[in-house]
């Protein structure tokens, strides 16, 4: 199988790390060999149809920041290359913006106009223009999976839709952003104000130099979008959310709702047609109930009752495993295993 | 009479002593008493199941009252369920937008009662946090009680957080 790999960041990277350090389990296992065609970031493209070597890519890269030093890389630019480049498949893992969605839904159009499947863990464009990118790929007749945009490493797209695929799933509820989780959790230890364990969070990379997508309420908002569309069937959009942030949480508010047994969590919600973003109390001995920057996510079914699955939000390799098991099960269902 | 109680207590020592102590001075007698200290409400209390016999109705309204006080809470007489409870915090200048009048608003509502409240306020010009332990005794209440939080927060400038079990 031949990749498009736009976007050669945090995810980008960890997408080459781990086709290394997979590849020999990937080809005995399953009798994978995928092969990355062309890479891409805003300096250029680097482009092999046999295959490119990761570890010389991941090497210069890291040195100097840009695509475009690797040896043989020309200035191409992203759409080019997945307009022209050859492939079966693209990986879009370039900056969530959910404003414009762009430039991943730029990126993944193009990339299905193509007849090309589209796997990312970019939220904007889901946030968006599901409709629009889900028509396109039933147009085209290419997948589109993006099981990494939301949650990470949990696997809950797909736990929904095909384990759990003889249950309806009435409501989701979750911890869906590891930053914010982190702050409330270290506030409630310790007993700090929002604003300074905002800067030990940021003192610890955990959370951006820019923060406010996170502490707003976004990041989960548009995860919320996403999960709600994938797994309950919906059409909704970013500006369908009612969005509160941790910002005016105080940490008297914590104490107080501590003495009653309640933790103060940040929770996305879709119920009853609603979705939410907002501050909630959670019993202390909740299953939603998860510390520092874990996530977790709870279906309600008809069937099943609750099922909760708590994990590891983000991260470079945590997300890859979203992200690959997309392409396996997009590989599997070409191939026919 | 035989009454079968659902309550649910703190989850801290001394609890239950609270809740079967009213019941003897009440001339009331024991037949069983479930402690199921393993499984925390989702509230976070611990629930107990006992079964009383007691003289009459009225007998088991001065004891239903008496452990209300108490902060026992009784979900349940006879399988029926009795009240709903509803916790929330408010942030924000509390004391300063009328909290009688907040209060006042939510107790308008029929069936919708402010049960308690507890302050926390760190110093008069900073953020004051209020939790408050709202009952609902008659269900269809519920979506009224946060509607009037909800208006009341917009009102006044103050961020509501609900619980979530609601
Ligand atoms: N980090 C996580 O743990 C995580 C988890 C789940 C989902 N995600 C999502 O995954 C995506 C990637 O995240 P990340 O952390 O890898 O971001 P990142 O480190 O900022 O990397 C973004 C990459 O995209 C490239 N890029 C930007 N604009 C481009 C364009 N117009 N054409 C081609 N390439 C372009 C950047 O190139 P330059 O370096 O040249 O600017 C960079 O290589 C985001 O949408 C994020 O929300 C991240």
């Amino acid at each position: 199988m031949r990749i498009n790999l736009v976007g050669f960041g945090v995810i980008g990277k960890g997408f080459a790390k781990t086709l290394i350090m997979k590849q020999d389990w990937l080809k005995s296992r399953y009798g994978f060999e995928p092969r990355v065609v062309s890479i891409s970031d805003l300096s250029g493209t680097l482009v092999n149809p046999g295959g490119i070597d990761l570890s010389a890519t991941l090497e210069t890269v890291n040195r100097t920041g840009r695509i475009i030093d690797c040896s043989g890389a020309s200035g191409m630019q992203s759409l080019d290359a997945i307009r022209g480049v050859e492939a079966d498949l693209m990986v879009e893992v370039t900056p969530t913006n959910v404003v414009t969605g762009e430039p991943g839904l730029s990126h993944m159009l193009t990339a299905m106009d193509a007849g090309k499947h589209v796997v990312t863990s970019n939220k904007g464009p889901l946030a968006l223009a599901y409709k629009k990118l889900k028509a396109a790929s039933e147009k085209k007749g290419v997948q589109f999976k993006f099981e990494s945009s939301a949650g990470g490493a949990m696997p809950l797209i797909n736990l929904a839709n095909e384990v759990l695929s003889g249950d309806e799933i009435i409501s989701i509820k979750g911890i869906l952003n590891g930053t914010t989780n982190f702050i409330l959790t270290k506030m409630t230890k310790e007993g700090t104000d929002f604003e300074t364990t905002l800067k030990e969070a940021q003192e610890l990379g955990i959370a951006e130099t820019d923060p406010s997508y996170d502490i707003s309420g976004s990041d989960t908002a548009s995860k919320l979008v996403i999960l709600t569309n994938a797994i309950l069937g919906r059409e909704a959009t970013y500006s369908d959310v009612s969005v509160q942030g941790i910002t005016k949480i105080t940490p008297e508010a914590i104490a107080l709702a501590k003495e009653e047994g309640f933790v103060i969590k940040l929770i996305g919600e879709v119920e009853d047609g609603r979705l939410s973003v907002a501050p909630q109390l959670v019993p202390e001995n909740h299953p939603l109930n998860v510390d520092g920057t874990l996530n977790v996510a709870s279906f309600t079914t008809d069937l099943a009752g609750d099922v909760t699955i708590v994990g590891r939000g983000a991260g470079a390799i945590e997300t890859n495993s979203a992200i690959l098991s997309d392409i396996l099960s997009i590989y599997r269902g070409v191939a026919g295993r | 009479m035989r009454i079968e109680l659902d309550v649910e207590l703190k989850d801290k020592p001394g609890q239950l002593i609270k809740a079967l102590e009213p019941i003897s001075r009440l001339g009331g007698n024991l037949i069983s008493v479930i402690h199921l200290r393993e499984t925390l409400t989702k509230r976070g209390r611990v629930p107990v199941h006992i079964i009383v016999s007691l003289e009459n109705l009225e007998t088991l309204e001065t004891l239903l009252t008496e452990l209300e006080a108490n902060d026992i809470w009784v979900a349940k007489v006879d399988e029926v369920r009795r009240k709903k409870r509803l916790t929330i915090l408010l942030i924000g200048h509390v004391v300063d937008t009328d909290i009688r009048d907040t209060i006042d608003r939510l107790n308008n509502i029929s069936g919708v009662l402010v049960a308690d409240m507890s302050l926390s306020m760190p110093h008069p010009e900073k953020e004051t946090s209020a939790l408050m332990d709202i009952e609902i005794s008659k269900p269809d209440k519920l979506a009224l009680a946060l509607d009037e939080l909800e208006l009341i927060a917009r009102e006044k400038g103050l961020t509501l957080v609900k619980s979530l079990e609601i």
